[in-house]
């Protein structure tokens, strides 16, 4: 099959997933216990001014007419009313989804960058004290949940050593940088202030810490087990014998395959740190998107739980794509196939 | 030649984008240099759970209650004793029929926009919280029927019934500026020519005249606020230029603020074992104090077997260890005296502290229609699972019922399940373990939460009482004007209600803060508390101390 009328398929095929996954998170934020209204309005609330929110959220209608509402105010750029930041869902997502972003943005950076270099180096060194190393580095990476390295972080390198801030974007003081896009670092270089750019930077460092290593420990193995069965294939071989240098076979032959198998991990660990970033955001007091869809979940914020699901499936969806493509270049067979089609 | 072409390709990108990037720092226009902070700013920082509301029409919980205090003004304010002396009101009075409440303002108060605070800011504030009916609208809605200004300076409000407690209840009724929220008003909106009645413009802004006003607000991260220098109110010397409310509860931020100095007072959220260590750091003390106007109840069903019994409920009230209760498991608690926390005025000081008697709890069960069948009805308990330190009061519960023979369920709750349940007799527990804090500063307040027919099918009423004999005591004693009368009419329910063991009261808990001892002056730290919620953090009377703190910095 060609490869742009695959993609055009799998496109066609993530947009039916999403109205599924629409269907049915608008059920089951339904179905969760709580009455959302009163819940929005506190216990003592009277139940006219109770039965009044209902109306205007349309909680009193069927299902499907629930549902109609919220598609038809999607298409004019409304996700519904937030019973806790009492403003639109989608101006919540635009306010707080760029800061989840810029830090799983330089998460993503860090975490690949190491991924790809233990990875590399344990498959060089395969059965060495260097792969022995980064096996157990591993092991730490994927035994271990985010928010405990978040913890470690805060206590060891916020509290001991005093080295880095333990919370929010900016330190307080420093110059306001304009929300331009969103990400602080990027707004800070619009605006011309290096000083807050390295500020942004600094404030980003532990809580992008603590979200690179259950990641990347998996994808260094992933990586590590890429280049050791690559090692022994016929065309390393013959690089070898021509006398190709060994950096060269590593970064221009032997890397590219290996690649493969760990850039589709890459991506979902990416896609899904939108949603799992949430502790870190808590403990940092990171003013992020996973943390508003947590509020959100604990205060039956019924359109917010749907907008946080939908804008996390988006994402889940790019990422698939992003892999296909990605995949599609580093393996040149692909190609080849389609131009004999 | 490609390979090199490429190498040639990707280094003049690269060269590139370093240049976007420095260029765009040269060349930009820079902000011009922010002035030099002031010498010795006071800057206080504290702790709340997100959300935080700030609309007075909105908020009602301690963290939003505590902002709107700095914020805005009311008409009366509570004293450390609990009665109330006059505020934005210099004084007031009642007809003789107690239907026509009259306040007479305070003149040349400011808002924030430095227009000035009339009776038509009054009767705007009234009128709007009544028709939004949230926050603390429940206070007034039974009550108030009309409010009027007969002039510049004197509000008056028209009762559809007398209301004995009526002035108490005015520091929840904080004064918006009329003509700035009027300004704001988002039309169309659900409440006709008053549009959204400002609250969308209210989310983040003030209207106020309060000793403090934002100055930034974002949601879900911190609320900022700044002194406002025009307050007609006595602010301490030292108090703060600038509070900022951190939206952050967790352990580990709470505990590492407070080791930096980022933080001067910890929320009352945090657990013991944090708070110990934060006890530990140079510098830091635990406030501990009981405010005595909220009580944890074990909340009992009088209309589901087998604790729809007077005898069972007995049995269990003298079977429980109250002493373990307030040693072991929430230790500094206070022991009950009575289903009425003791602080509250017009409590009946004749109601003993509760204390554990097996021998007369065996008693009252064998009295009990239940007695032969105890192995038949087990009593289901639930508690609230986001608060751990419940889990510890229903398994010390649980082990008291076992050895006079009464078995329980303990069952874990989320929090939004329990008010599901409550919201209907039969899905409600025999057991819920709750706390319940009283809404103004009389007995009046929890008796109409607590046990007022009005409050089933709330978290409030775990009881389900619906007794309409109890129902117009209680009506008929907050109706009283003349504050003796009405205080010997609750104390007179309050042994009725003892007699009925409606409820299970376990303990006055109490309230745990870490704070900056050593640069921070803060009255209830000295024993100077005003138990009504939020007004313990009052930030005027906050001072704070930034010389200080640089040198525990320094060390």
């Amino acid at each position: 099959m060609k490869f742009s009328v695959y993609i055009r398929q799998r496109i066609g095929s993530i947009l039916f997933a999403l109205i599924g996954l629409s269907i049915l998170i608008f059920a089951i934020a339904r179905v969760l216990p709580g009455d959302p209204a009163r819940m929005a309005l506190g216990p003592r609330a009277p139940e006219w001014a109770v039965e009044k929110l209902k109306e205007e959220l349309h909680l009193n209608e069927p299902f499907l007419l629930q549902y109609y509402y919220w598609v038809r105010d999607g298409f004019s750029g409304s996700l519904g009313y937030s019973l806790v930041t009492h403003r639109d869902v989608a101006r919540d997502i635009v306010e707080f989804l760029p800061a989840t972003l810029e830090l799983i943005m330089y998460a993503t950076i860090a975490r690949i960058v190491l991924a790809i270099a233990l990875g590399v180096l344990a498959g060089r060194y395969a059965n060495t004290w260097i792969d022995n190393t980064v096996r157990l580095v591993s092991y730490v990476g994927v035994a271990i949940p985010g928010f405990v390295f978040a913890i470690l972080a805060v206590v060891i390198f916020g509290y001991f050593l005093n080295l880095f801030p333990t919370m929010g974007r900016l330190t307080e003081g420093l110059v306001r940088v304009p929300a331009i896009t969103g990400f602080m670092t990027f707004d800070a270089l619009i605006a011309g202030s290096f000083a807050a750019y390295v500020d942004a930077l600094w404030h980003l460092a532990l809580p992008a810490f603590s979200l690179v290593l259950g990641g990347m420990a998996q994808e260094a193995r992933i990586t590590r087990a890429s280049i050791v069965e690559n090692l022994n294939k016929d065309f390393i071989l013959s690089a070898t014998s021509h006398g190709i240098p060994e950096r060269i076979i590593i970064l221009k032959y032997l890397l590219r395959p290996s690649l493969i198998p760990t850039v589709a991990i890459m991506a979902l660990d990416t896609a899904s740190a939108v949603g799992n970033a949430f502790l870190t955001e808590l403990i940092f007091n990171w003013p992020g998107f996973s943390r508003y869809g947590v509020n959100a979940m604990m205060n039956k914020d019924l359109n917010a739980i749907v907008g946080v699901v939908m804008v996390t499936g988006v994402l889940f969806a790019i990422a698939n794509v992003i892999v296909d493509i990605l995949v599609a270049y580093l393996d040149p067979r692909i190609r080849v196939i389609e131009r004999a089609e | 030649m490609m390979g090199k072409n490429r190498r040639v390709i990707a280094a003049v990108v690269g060269v590139a984008v370093v240049a976007i990037i420095v260029g765009a720092f040269f060349l930009t226009p820079r902000p011009p240099p922010p002035p030099p902070p002031p010498a010795e700013k006071r800057i206080f920082r504290t702790t709340f759970p997100a959300p935080i509301y700030i609309d007075p029409g909105v908020g009602s919980d301690a963290a939003s209650t505590t902002s709107m205090i700095s914020l805005y003004d009311t008409l009366v304010h509570p004293k450390v004793t609990g009665e109330m002396e006059p505020h934005l009101a210099e004084s007031w009075k009642a007809s003789e029929d107690g239907l026509t409440w009259s306040f007479y303002l305070r003149r040349g108060v400011k808002f924030h926009d430095g227009k000035e605070l009339t009776a038509e800011d009054v009767v705007f504030s009234t009128n709007r919280i009544l028709t939004l009916g949230t926050g603390f609208a429940h206070l007034y809605k039974p009550y108030i029927e009309k409010t009027e200004a007969a002039d510049k300076y004197t509000v008056q409000f028209k009762l559809k019934k007398k209301f004995g407690p009526f002035v108490s209840t005015l520091v929840r009724l904080f004064i918006l500026n009329k003509d700035l929220v009027t300004k704001n008003i988002k039309t169309p909106g659900p409440y006709g020519e008053f549009g959204d009645y400002g609250k969308d413009w209210l989310v983040r802004n003030d209207a106020g005249s309060g000793p403090y006003m934002v100055k930034e607000f974002r949601v879900g991260e911190e609320l900022v606020m700044e002194r406002f220098k025009d307050s007609w109110v006595t602010v301490q010397p030292n108090a703060p230029d600038e509070v900022r409310f951190i939206l952050t509860t967790e352990a580990v931020t709470v505990r590492t603020m407070i080791g930096r100095r980022e933080l001067e007072i910890s929320d009352p959220w945090q657990t013991v074992e944090n708070l110990k260590v934060m006890d530990e750091m140079k510098g830091v003390d635990v406030a501990i104090y009981v405010t005595g106007v909220g009580i944890s109840y074990m909340m009992t069903h009088n209309r589901k077997p087998p604790t729809d019994d007077v005898h069972f409920r007995r049995a269990m009230i003298l079977a429980f260890d109250y002493d373990a209760m307030v040693t072991q498991v929430s230790p500094d608690a206070r022991k009950p005296r009575g289903v009425i926390p003791a602080n509250l005025p017009g409590h009946n000081k004749k109601i003993p502290e509760y204390n554990r008697d097996l021998k007369k709890a065996m008693e009252e069960l064998k009295k009990s229609k239940y007695y032969d069948k105890l192995d038949k009805y087990e009593v289901e308990l639930h508690w609230v699972a986001e608060v751990p330190l419940r889990e510890k009061i229903a398994l010390l519960f649980a082990s008291n019922m076992a050895e006079i023979g009464i078995k329980v369920k303990v069952v874990k709750v989320p929090w939004l399940s329990i008010i599901d349940e409550m919201a209907s007799m039969e899905k409600t527990p025999n057991l819920v373990v709750v706390s319940c804090g009283a809404a103004y500063m009389e007995v009046g307040s929890m008796l109409m939460q607590r046990f007022h027919s009005s409050s089933t099918k709330t978290w409030e009423q775990g009881e389900w009482l619906l007794n309409s004999t109890i129902d117009k005591m209680i009506e008929d004693a907050v109706e009283t004007i003349d504050i003796e009368s009405r205080f010997q009419k609750y104390q007179k329910i309050e042994e009725i209600l003892e007699d009925m063991a409606v409820t299970i009261p376990l303990a006055m808990e109490p309230t745990r803060r870490a704070y900056q001892a050593y640069y921070v002056d803060w009255p209830v730290a000295k024993g100077q508390i005003c138990p009504l919620m939020g007004y313990e953090m009052e930030i005027r009377f906050i001072q704070v101390y930034p010389e200080k703190r640089r040198e525990l910095l320094a060390a």
